[in-house]
């Protein structure tokens, strides 16, 4: 997917214009609200115009103010997810999956119903009112009805901020998978950090109706993590737990990870922050926290009044937090081996994984 | 408080000086054909006595009847039906000692010239108004005329009912109808429409304007004065202008 | 009570008629412009919008006089349908259309309130999944403002069998023709003798009317259950 954008539009209370170039098939849009992330992502569907400008998909010329250029959004095949899910209420389960599907052009019918349902577990649901489904269902559906119109671009305007944690990292997975199987591009916009982590793969920052950076979103979560009081989250993929003396032993890498919180999945995720790993420069004889891992600094950069330490421990990454004064007292260079303690009740699952 | 008591005073005054003024009204319920004849008349009184005034109330003879049988302020009553005169005597709402016949009229068919000229042409034509039958004599006497000359079936669909003998004549000046059956006092006051024939007088009952004072008007001297004045020969004569038979 | 003579049955056969026949002529031009106010931005909306509200502020043997001097023999468009050889004054199409013109601003305001609470969230997701827009018309935005289609029809319709002013005055007072309930009322009521059957032709009227009522209440309540 090919996406360049130069538009601006002015409202009573602030001004959007930005101009960008972006390429990828998972690509995050970030700010808060307010920043013009919304109205943005109209333009780019065709719901609202711009004042002038031009947007550019794959080649193909949607706007242009110059060429005088407009494409109606029902040519433009880009489907939107949103933030209510926005299903029809007078049509089944089946009937809203299937509205897209029906006004695409014959050639481009080309997603297979039965598949969809079952990559997104909506077997059991198709022929009920929408009214009677859960959020995460809602959801769900909704986006399998923007899926089946086989759009060339699928806009997401912070689907997951309506619903309940458990629920939110429950979806995450099947965005992930319904747009890999089917090889749909998407673009992603979130207020949340941690959900461009975990489905973009670059992450376009807007903040006053003006693009600020493009980055990765690895490379925006440590940026930022100076400026936030969770600093950086590491995100662990876990899997298999065993009982241990209360606690429960996850194998990591080449060592394993002893956690107070455990789940009963096989496979989890789970959250460390990088303020709650504690480095020595000498093996601790004995330390209370239950983890303990011998690591090699691979970098370091700066973010705020922070320095975070890259560190590579059996093969995994982790992401630690110091204070510059730390840095120079340990002698923390890459290349050197450290010691990062972390305790068992220091990590947290991810709701619903 | 000064000044609310000087107003009811100044009310008070008033009402007493507009008394007579009250004591001189007289009340007429009129059929509608005799409006320009009895306005005529209730004129030239008013000019040889001043101080009456006049409020008149013309329609259809049962509309009027109705009125008068709720409580309308009426003091002579003159219906273009004895029926409805015999209704108000029934119930002692009129003085029967002064009942009589104060004029006659004679039905005709008045429309565009060329429509219709007997009443076998009427089968030919599309609307023809008539006042409603319910309270307008007119519109009875033609009904009568329809069954005795056999066209009743025939006729059913294309009558329009009107309020009054005022109102077919209006719609049969706007066209809106063929023609229309009204008194040929009505006709000679129109000014497009001219009577195509006149009914057959066998057809129908002669069409006859029984005039009373209500009870009230007995009691009303400038109304009995007036009652008076409606048999003398200047009204003979006014009625015989407008068309209308004195005997 | 007096049992109903011919005419009484003409006079409720010509209602009911009348009734259905400008409900349903009013639906496809009230839900155009109902659509139009609501959905489609231009200028001079709000000339439009006091158009169509006019009838319910004037009376309506005014608004019968209009209709009179537009489709009389002699009016504007009269003439032309005159020449054509269609008559319409003093017939039941007049009556209809009477109706029709009376009723036609009830029709837009609840059908513009059922299209007003539909979210327009969902007219966009269907512009986005490649609806045109007479489709998304058609599929969500009509299916959608049923109830207010609903609610609205039944008050026309009601609004129809009690319509007097306009009608006398187009129409006429033809019994079997274009003698709707209220003007048969009307001619009873002119009559001292006949009262008594303006009251069985009342009550028939009244029933009527609560026989609408109850099943736009009933429809109501169903479409509100489904959601």
């Amino acid at each position: 997917m090919q996406l360049s954008m130069t538009v601006k539009k002015s409202f009573n209370d602030f001004t959007l214009s930005t101009g960008f170039s972006v390429s990828g098939d998972r690509v995050g849009i970030f700010g808060v609200s307010g920043s013009g992330k919304s109205t943005l992502v109209s333009m780019l569907a065709g719901l609202v115009s711009p004042e002038n400008g031009e947007i550019v998909l794959d080649g193909n010329c949607l706007y242009s103010s110059v060429k005088q250029i407009n494409l109606p959004p029902e040519q433009r095949r880009i489907a939107m997810v949103f933030q209510q899910h926005s299903l029809f209420p007078h049509l089944s389960v089946r009937n809203n999956l299937l509205y897209g599907f029906k006004r695409c052009p014959l050639e481009y019918r080309t997603i297979d119903f039965a598949a969809l349902v079952e990559v997104l577990k909506l077997a059991g649901l198709l022929d009920r009112s929408v009214t009677n489904l859960s959020g995460g269902e809602k959801q769900r559906v909704a986006l399998g009805r923007a899926i089946l119109a086989n759009p060339r671009l699928l806009l997401m305007d912070e689907p997951l901020s309506a619903l309940d944690d458990s629920l939110r990292f429950q979806i995450i997975p099947y965005l992930k998978s319904v747009s890999e199987r089917f090889g749909i591009p998407y673009l992603f916009i979130s207020h949340s950090l941690l959900e461009m982590r975990l489905l973009t793969d670059t992450v376009l920052v807007f903040e006053k109706g003006s693009m600020m950076e493009q980055s990765t979103s690895e490379q925006l979560a440590r940026s930022r993590m100076g400026q936030t009081p969770v600093g950086y989250i590491n995100l662990l993929n876990l899997r298999c737990p065993s009982p241990a003396a209360g606690l429960f032993a996850y194998p990591w890498g080449a060592t394993r990870l002893l956690l107070s919180v455990g789940s009963d999945r096989d496979e989890s995720m789970a959250e460390l922050s990088s303020k709650d790993i504690i480095l020595f420069k000498q093996h601790p004889e004995a330390i209370s926290a239950r983890n303990l891992l011998q690591c090699s600094v691979r970098s370091l950069f700066s973010s705020g009044r922070k320095i975070g330490v890259e560190l590579d421990c059996a093969g995994n990454t982790l992401i630690a937090e110091v204070v510059q004064d730390a840095v120079d007292e340990l002698a923390i260079t890459p290349g050197s081996t450290i010691y990062a303690a972390v305790k068992a009740s220091a990590f947290r699952m991810l709701p619903g994984t | 408080m000064k000044s609310v008591s000087r107003i009811f005073v100044y009310f008070f005054c008033l009402m007493i000086l507009a008394s007579p003024a009250l004591a001189a009204e007289v009340n007429l319920s009129v059929a509608a054909s005799l409006k320009e004849a009895i306005n005529e008349l209730s004129d030239s009184f008013a000019r040889k006595q001043p101080g009456v005034k006049f409020v008149k109330n013309y329609g259809a003879s049962g509309a009027l009847t109705k009125q008068i049988e709720n409580g309308a302020p009426s003091d002579i009553f003159i219906s273009a039906n004895p029926e409805w005169m015999e209704y108000l005597k029934n119930r002692k709402m009129v003085d029967t000692s002064s009942i009589g016949n104060f004029t006659y009229n004679t039905l005709v068919f008045a429309g565009a010239p060329g429509k219709a000229s007997s009443m076998q042409d009427l089968t030919r034509l599309e609307k023809v108004a008539i006042g409603s039958p319910k309270s307008v004599p007119a519109g009875e006497y033609a009904i009568e005329a329809f069954r005795k000359a056999g066209l009743d079936r025939q006729l059913e669909k294309k009558l329009v009912m009107a309020r009054d003998v005022r109102e077919c004549l209006m719609y049969a000046e706007r066209g809106e109808v063929d023609g229309a059956f009204v008194y040929k006092t009505d006709a000679l006051l129109a000014k497009q429409a001219r009577i195509l024939f006149t009914v057959p007088q066998e057809l129908y009952p002669r069409v006859t304007y029984p005039m009373a004072l209500t009870a009230a008007g007995a009691r009303n001297r400038y109304a009995t004065a007036f009652f008076a004045f409606l048999h003398g020969d200047e009204a003979k004569a006014v009625l015989t202008k407008y068309g209308f038979a004195v005997r | 009570m007096i049992p109903l003579s011919s005419t009484d049955y003409d006079a409720i056969r010509l209602s009911l008629q009348v009734a259905v026949a400008a409900t349903l002529l009013s639906l496809p031009l009230g839900f155009a412009v109902a659509y139009l106010v609501t959905f489609v931005r231009f200028r001079g909306k709000v000339v439009l919008e006091v158009l169509i509200n006019l009838p319910l502020t004037l009376p309506p043997v005014v608004v019968g006089y209009f209709l009179l001097l537009l489709l009389g023999k002699h009016g504007w468009l009269g003439s032309l349908l005159s020449d054509a050889g269609i008559r319409i004054i003093f017939t039941l199409k007049a009556a209809v259309i009477a109706s029709a013109v009376v009723g036609f601003p009830l029709l837009v305001r609840s059908l513009r309130i059922g299209m007003e609470s539909i979210d327009p969230q969902l007219i966009n997701a269907s512009r986005t999944l490649g609806a045109r827009w007479y489709d998304t018309l058609l599929t969500v935005i009509l299916p959608l403002s049923l109830p207010g289609l609903i609610a609205g029809s039944s008050l026309m319709f009601a609004r129809s069998l009690g319509e007097f002013g306009a009608t006398i005055i187009v129409a006429g007072n033809i019994p079997g023709v274009t003698q709707t309930i209220p003007l048969a009322i009307y001619e009873y009521a002119g009559s001292p003798t006949s009262e008594n059957m303006a009251l069985s032709l009342c009550l028939v009227s009244v029933v009527i009317s609560v026989v609408v009522l109850f099943l736009h209440e009933n429809m109501a309540k169903k479409l509100v259950r489904r959601d």
